[in-house]
């Protein structure tokens, strides 16, 4: 495993010494097929030297291995420093950018790139804070989609070449195999059926936690009968109609939860701590596919499995998108294609990375290749890529994300 | 001693303007910024009028007004108890010269340790999967280790009022510690020659002489206790949570148009402190002060 990739970091660099060389005779024949490829070089040569900051949730320690491991290596290779900057909530680099806007400072900006999405991402553009326009520029985008709906809109809405596809997210349930029988994490009916016969060992993050919100939303869909009617623009009458019956089955099954629903813990890490301790037997989580590699370094058990629900389950993409007030904005596209081309994907769904999937689109890559990443990812103890996928629910628009986070506090946590 | 009036009065400024600077540009700068937000200022998004509305909000916000009651409570309690467990150990270990000595290494020990890696500690600690429900659950006083009394994310904060009396005894100890060591034996053994009993030595000559070392520590204790965000964060639960939370939760919602309400929360919690503080500058001035004066003269 660790030799592949070594050749394909061997591969990147070759690759890149390949484009050098073809630049210079693209220069000297003017072809408009190569217009973008020139433009990424103009891009390379700016980014030289640059030191590129990226805000990004900080809380997996997998992830930030990978990042000033594998990333920041190959971003030395074309003279890129990277400055990882942790942060617990994606807002806090928003709140910084808009800090810095409001303080009247249009260039020069601290944030060069944020990973980023849904609500974030919304109020980003609202504020007219986010560099637009550059994806065709950007090489590694012709391995994705970008007409596919959860990657020409996020949360419902219209990203415009505003951020460039990462990864995606599919959500599962993790539980353990002693405790809940395959029966029992079937549907979220028979999970809080489950929940009832046995209390204290469910719960969820409070949102507006990520993955507390995603487990809200979840049980939101499962309670209206399903997400397709969510979709489109927010509508405040259909949304009335169904949440109250949510809230009223949340608060319902509150008293079978972790601490008999009296509260929630406030953050995701807490929710897989309290897993890992044996404290809860099941939990609703964004991080499908990094459960096999849990499993293998000891932190869950051997009995940890995961599932999804016969009505399907959320996923999404994330994607990394540059403020338009930020210093170094060559260095972050730099960074932005480096996260989005093959062989970064591919060290990043791998034992050595962070176990995320990539927003690639396989079926736009090589036979071979595809094939690498489809043999990846594979545990006994979680659910195949085939199976996250094949019923994946799409995120709605973010008003019913903030509406259903902001009503969840005042119906359920606060009662 | 006596140096001219008003050219060492100039000196004065001048000395302090250096650090004067900098609290009223980056400090006052900031709280003036931060009630221009709460009156709903944002620059980034046009056609806002300034308003009252968020504190309007504050009023009837279940949320807020909990919040204030609990934050009120866990800084009052923490400040109480470390203040009392602070004098005792103080007096407890001044005795001899090496016990001082002792004393201070103990009390220095944790004051460069952040309140964050405390918070953490605590939860190791006292979590329900924390070293000490292990320990019970080891010797067989509770069935499970998350049988073991709920403390930490609980409603009564009692992590949080640890890790605060854990940070804050050793800090006004020292202080008191520093209080005891100007003369106050020689004090205390005039008194004893002219037949005062223990208690009548530590109510009127120990007393008054660390009273005003042990309140102005304490301000600044409930200040801070009740101004901080990442303990309450870490070991205090999502509702009702402390003021400080609240406003950063309100601070980082993604609607835009929650932010004059974060900013009015930290608004609140800034007035707040501001007023401990003028009643403790009022309290010196009426009541300590007299007493210190009347020493002096006496002596």
């Amino acid at each position: 495993m660790r030799s592949r990739a070594l050749v394909l970091a061997g591969t990147v660099a070759l690759a890149l010494t390949a484009c050098g060389g073809q630049d210079d005779t693209t220069a000297a024949t003017p072809d408009p097929s190569a217009a973008s490829a020139g433009g990424f070089e103009a891009v390379l040569a700016e980014a030289k030297g640059q030191t590129v900051d990226w805000y990004m949730y900080g809380g997996d320690d997998r992830l930030n291995t990978y990042v000033n491991g594998y990333v920041k290596t190959e971003l030395a290779k074309v003279g890129v420093t990277l400055n990882q900057v942790k942060i617990t909530d994606t807002a806090e680099a928003v709140n910084k950018v808009l800090g810095e806007k409001a303080a009247g400072k249009d260039s020069e900006g601290s944030v060069d790139l944020i990973w980023i999405n849904g609500e974030n991402f919304a109020t980003l553009k609202q504020a007219d804070a986010v560099e637009c326009g550059y994806l065709e520029d950007l090489p590694s985008t012709k391995n994705v989609d970008l007409t596919k709906p959860g990657i020409a809109t996020d949360f419902g809405l219209e990203t415009e070449g505003c951020e460039v596809p990462w990864q995606q997210a599919t959500s599962s349930l993790v539980y353990d195999s002693t405790a809940l029988s395959a029966e029992d994490v079937a549907s979220v009916e028979s999970l809080f059926a489950w929940s009832q016969k046995n209390p204290g060992k469910l719960t969820y993050a409070a949102p507006p936690d990520f993955n507390g919100s995603m487990a809200v939303r979840t049980f939101f869909f499962d309670t209206a009968g399903g997400a397709d009617q969510f979709l489109g623009t927010f509508d405040q009458a259909k949304y009335d109609a169904a949440a109250p019956k949510l809230f009223e089955r949340l608060n319902a099954v509150e008293p079978s939860l972790w601490r008999e629903g009296k509260t929630y813990p406030a953050a995701q890490t807490e929710v897989e701590t309290l897993f890992a301790n044996g404290e809860i037997d099941a939990y609703l989580t964004y991080g499908s596919s990094g459960i096999g590699a849990l499993v293998d370094k000891g932190t869950l058990p051997k009995t940890t499995r995961s599932a999804v629900f016969q009505d399907g389950n959320i996923g999404n993409y994330s994607f990394t998108a540059i403020p338009s007030n930020a210093a170094h904005k060559a260095a972050a596209k730099v960074l932005a294609n480096l996260l989005l081309s093959p062989p970064a994907a591919l060290e990043n769904a791998g034992p050595d990375g962070a176990g995320f999937t990539s927003a690639i689109d396989l079926a736009k890559l090589p036979a071979d290749q595809g094939a690498e990443f489809e043999a990846l990812g594979a545990s006994p103890y979680q659910v195949p890529a085939a199976e996250l996928a094949a019923k994946t629910l799409p995120e709605v628009v973010s008003e019913y994300v903030t509406e259903l986070e902001k009503d969840w506090k005042a119906n359920v946590l606060q009662q | 001693m006596r140096r001219r009036g008003l050219p060492q009065g100039l000196r004065t400024s001048l000395l302090l303007a250096p650090a004067l600077a900098v609290v009223l540009l980056l400090f006052g700068g900031g709280v003036v910024m931060g009630v221009l937000a709460s009156f709903g200022y944002q620059p980034f998004l046009p056609g806002r009028e300034l308003s009252l509305d968020a504190y309007r909000g504050l009023l009837d916000d279940v949320e807020v007004r909990r919040s204030l009651i609990l934050t009120f409570r866990i800084a009052l309690v923490s400040t109480l108890v470390s203040a009392v467990l602070a004098v005792g150990a103080a007096l407890l270990l001044r005795g001899t010269r090496h016990g001082r000595r002792a004393a201070l290494l103990v009390f220095q020990l944790n004051l460069p340790v952040p309140h964050l890696v405390g918070a953490a500690a605590m939860l190791l600690l006292l979590g329900q999967s924390g070293l000490v429900s292990r320990l019970l659950f080891a010797v067989g006083l509770v069935d499970a280790p998350s049988g073991a009394p709920i403390l930490t994310n609980d409603a009564i904060g009692w992590a949080i009022m640890a890790e605060y009396v854990w940070k804050e005894v050793p800090f006004i100890g020292v202080v008191v510690l520093a209080a005891l060591s100007g003369g106050v034996s020689d004090l205390e053994d005039a008194a004893r020659s002219l037949g005062a009993g223990a208690w009548s030595r530590f109510r009127f000559v120990v007393l008054p002489h660390i009273t005003p070392a042990v309140v102005s520590t304490s301000i600044i204790v409930f200040a801070f206790t009740f101004g901080s965000y990442e303990v309450p964060l870490l070991l205090g639960q999502p509702f009702p949570a402390t003021l400080p939370v609240v406003a950063f939760q309100a601070y980082s919602d993604t609607d835009l148009t929650a932010r004059p309400r974060a900013m009015a929360i930290a608004v609140v919690i800034t007035f707040l402190v501001v007023l401990v503080v003028l009643a403790y500058t009022v309290l010196t001035e009426r009541v300590l002060r007299p007493a210190e004066r009347r020493r002096v003269a006496g002596t």
